[in-house]
């Protein structure tokens, strides 16, 4: 049955030109949301880039002035902005820490709209509180962004119901189902083929369209093929999932309208209420403390720092030797008092900044015990962890940037403590951020999928039982 | 053969199907004549397995349907007043498909054949079913028989719509297909075409088998007469 169900269904989607359709449509989706995503990714490096130049334009500038003055020629600058200082070092000059675009961050935006694609840490900067928001456009936060994610989570589903959600019920309509029924063959076994061919051809033009645009705009899928193959597997596997619902519909439903709500019903429940509810769950469950709260804390303890900045200090180089064991000046100005006071507000503040990336992960955390609910959350989660994109690849960077920020401060602390000019030798020796991503792995997304799929194809063959003729 | 013993089918309270006790025999044509709810649809969809009998059995070449409605279908085909088939694909490409999901592997020149044999002209083998005639529908349907060997043949009002010459052009296949030994039972509300191809003519009324005598021990006019007599309804009692 199956050679001839092959055979005559691929005819009879090329002669109602669901195939061109389909291929056509799917070329034009998964174009432009690869260009948008292009588009985006390309921005993210160009900023990188320029962030990049400016630095080395800086340093270059910043060596040019440690020449003069170490030649003792007078440099017309303000004194706080003169290299030798190590904190004009650390403030002015402050490094680019930057968040590298993955291979294929185009694949999905994922939390990269609400964030920076660098940062520059200074000496005496906030840091430990940084929350790298920037502004969005309302009517992107209103519509999404039109990404391949986009494509694959929201329209390939819809795609799906419209070219499958009437396989069984038009044959009834049309009247051959009573034909086909005559004939000793299983119905549900007919169905079950039936759409697997449907999802064989949606998967090959579905292929076909991702190389096809890849290959137009110039991306390079065999240097990332893991990835690539990773990505193609989700795809299917989200697609498997939307097709053993169609199945289940098709034999319990019967008729091609109710079959259609019946889908846009599941398509409104799996994509769009259950995320927004987890999503809604997550945040009263576990709520963000108030930033305003924690801006407040800030300033009072910054305002108190300032009161007892001797004492702060006294304490801090009780505390860090180290950082002045080779000062013969004891010479103490506003940045010695400053950094200090810094180093205090930060431990002191340390639990109320620790609380939202625990809040943070307890939202994640929920998510994840739950993603079996929705597929397309557990697609989402892939495509932006495969994109680099994802909420742990931005905390995995945030703790980076904190990191090398302690790096850039703790590099120029003993040449302030000690009262120590910085000089040209010291240029070379200044610390270079490397961003780390994370490996990304999409075993258990696929796994849970897979598992749905089983469980729905078990309920088709398990449980439905009905005479579609009578 | 067909055979069905006490078979019977309610819808609730209603009694769709009382009891029906017939049997048809290799080679006999047999027409179910009744009016409209006699219960001749409701007979040909048990026999098929699209329903389920609330008692009774019914049997095709000895399978009991409702035991093994699947392995009954490999001895049957079925007609349907209005046979629709693939509108976008071609005679020949119906029955392919048709003969190979129900396990025959035909080639072309094979197919062409039973087209032949079923009376389609050449001509329209290679035309889209879309473009058919109704009765050009029910002659692929004759060939889907032709071509599975059926040794049953089950027909749903198969005349209904057709013009004259295309009616008697079905009722020579349907003797044709006798010749060959196919059992045959066909609901029909042709009481001419019945008298006309019948081996054997039973009329229903109510869900029950009211009459049955062989086509050639009755005349035409006494099976108008008897048919009108019974579908007439008793005089209610004062």
């Amino acid at each position: 049955m199956f050679s001839y169900n092959l055979k005559y269904e691929l005819k009879l989607l090329w002669r109602s030109r669901w195939i061109q359709l389909l291929g056509v449509l799917l070329l034009v989706l998964i174009g432009f949301a690869v260009y948008n995503g292009q588009v985006k990714t390309d921005q993210w490096e160009n900023s990188i880039q320029t962030a990049q130049q400016t630095l080395k334009a800086s340093d270059a500038a910043m060596v040019k002035v440690l020449d003069s003055v170490e030649q003792g020629l007078e440099v017309s600058l303000a004194p706080w902005l003169v290299p030798t200082s190590p904190m004009a070092v650390g403030n002015v000059h402050p490094r680019v820490v930057a968040k590298d675009a993955q291979p294929l961050s185009y694949i999905a935006t994922g939390q990269s709209d609400l964030f920076t694609p660098y940062v520059s840490p200074k000496a005496t900067g906030d840091d430990f509180a940084i929350e790298f928001t920037e502004m969005t456009s309302p009517v992107q936060l209103l519509f999404g962004n039109f990404d391949l994610a986009f494509v694959i989570i929201y329209l390939l589903p819809l795609l799906i119901i419209a070219f499958s959600y009437h396989v069984l019920s038009a044959e009834k309509e049309r009247g051959s189902l009573r034909i086909l029924m005559a004939q000793p063959i299983s119905i549900r076994q007919w169905v079950f083929q039936k759409l697997t061919l449907r999802f064989l051809v949606l998967s090959v033009l579905v292929i076909v369209a991702f190389v096809a645009v890849a290959l137009g705009f110039g991306l390079d899928v065999w240097a990332n093929a893991p990835s690539f193959f990773i990505l193609i597997a989700l795809v299917l596997t989200y697609m498997l999932f939307w097709f053993a619902l169609v199945f289940l519909v098709n034999l319990w439903v019967g008729q091609s309208a109710r079959n259609a709500i019946s889908l846009l019903g599941l398509w409104i429940f799996f994509v769009l209420l259950v995320p927004s509810i987890l999503n809604q769950i997550g945040s009263v469950l576990y709520p963000m403390p108030s930033r305003t709260q924690m801006i407040g804390q800030m300033r009072s303890l910054k305002a108190e720092a300032t009161e007892k900045q001797d004492e702060i200090l006294d304490n801090f180089l009780r505390d860090h030797p180290e950082y002045a064991v080779n000062d013969s000046t004891q010479k103490r100005n506003f940045y010695h008092r400053y950094v200090a006071s810094q180093q205090l507000i930060r431990s002191e503040l340390e639990p109320v900044v620790n609380r939202y990336t625990e809040q943070l992960q307890k939202q994640q955390d929920l998510l994840g015990n739950f993603k079996w609910l929705s597929p397309a959350i557990v697609v989402q989660q892939a495509l932006n962890r495969l994109a680099g994109n994802s909420t742990a690849d931005f905390l995995n960077y945030k703790f980076q940037v904190m990191g090398f920020s302690e790096t850039w401060r703790n590099h120029l602390m003993p040449l302030l403590y000690n009262n120590q000019d910085f000089s040209q030798e010291d240029v070379p020796k200044l610390p270079v951020f490397q961003y780390q991503p994370l490996s990304s792995s999409a075993t258990s997304a696929l796994l849970v999928l897979l598992g749905l799929v089983v469980l729905l194809f078990g309920l088709g063959f398990g449980f439905t039982k009905r005479i579609w003729a009578s | 053969m067909i055979i069905t013993d006490n078979l019977t089918k309610k819808y609730g309270g209603h009694l769709a199907l009382d009891r029906l006790n017939l049997q048809v025999k290799e080679g006999e044509i047999y027409c179910l004549l009744g009016a409209n709810g006699a219960g001749k649809t409701t007979t040909i969809n048990l026999l098929l397995g699209f329903l389920e009998p609330s008692s009774g059995s019914a049997f095709i070449n000895q399978v009991n349907v409702k035991e093994n409605a699947q392995a009954t279908k490999k001895f049957l085909a079925y007609i349907p007043e209005n046979l629709m088939l693939y509108p976008s694909l071609t005679a020949l490409e119906n029955l392919d498909y048709f003969s190979g999901i129900a396990g025959k592997k035909l080639g072309q020149d094979e197919l062409r054949n039973y087209l032949s044999e079923a009376g389609l002209q050449e001509e329209a083998f290679g035309r889209r079913i879309s473009t058919y005639s109704k009765g050009m529908r029910q002659k692929v349907g004759i060939a889907i028989a032709l071509a599975k060997h059926a040794k049953v043949l089950l027909l749903d009002e198969p005349t209904s719509g057709l013009d004259p010459q295309a009616s008697h052009e079905f009722g020579r296949l349907l003797r044709q297909l006798s010749n060959l030994g196919v059992a045959t039972l066909m609901a029909t509300h042709d009481l001419f075409r019945a008298k006309e191809v019948a081996t054997k003519i039973g009329i229903m009324k109510n869900g029950q088998l009211k009459r049955e005598f062989y086509a050639n021990e009755i005349s035409l006019a006494e099976l108008e007469e008897t048919y009108l007599g019974l579908m007439q309804p008793k005089a209610a009692a004062l």
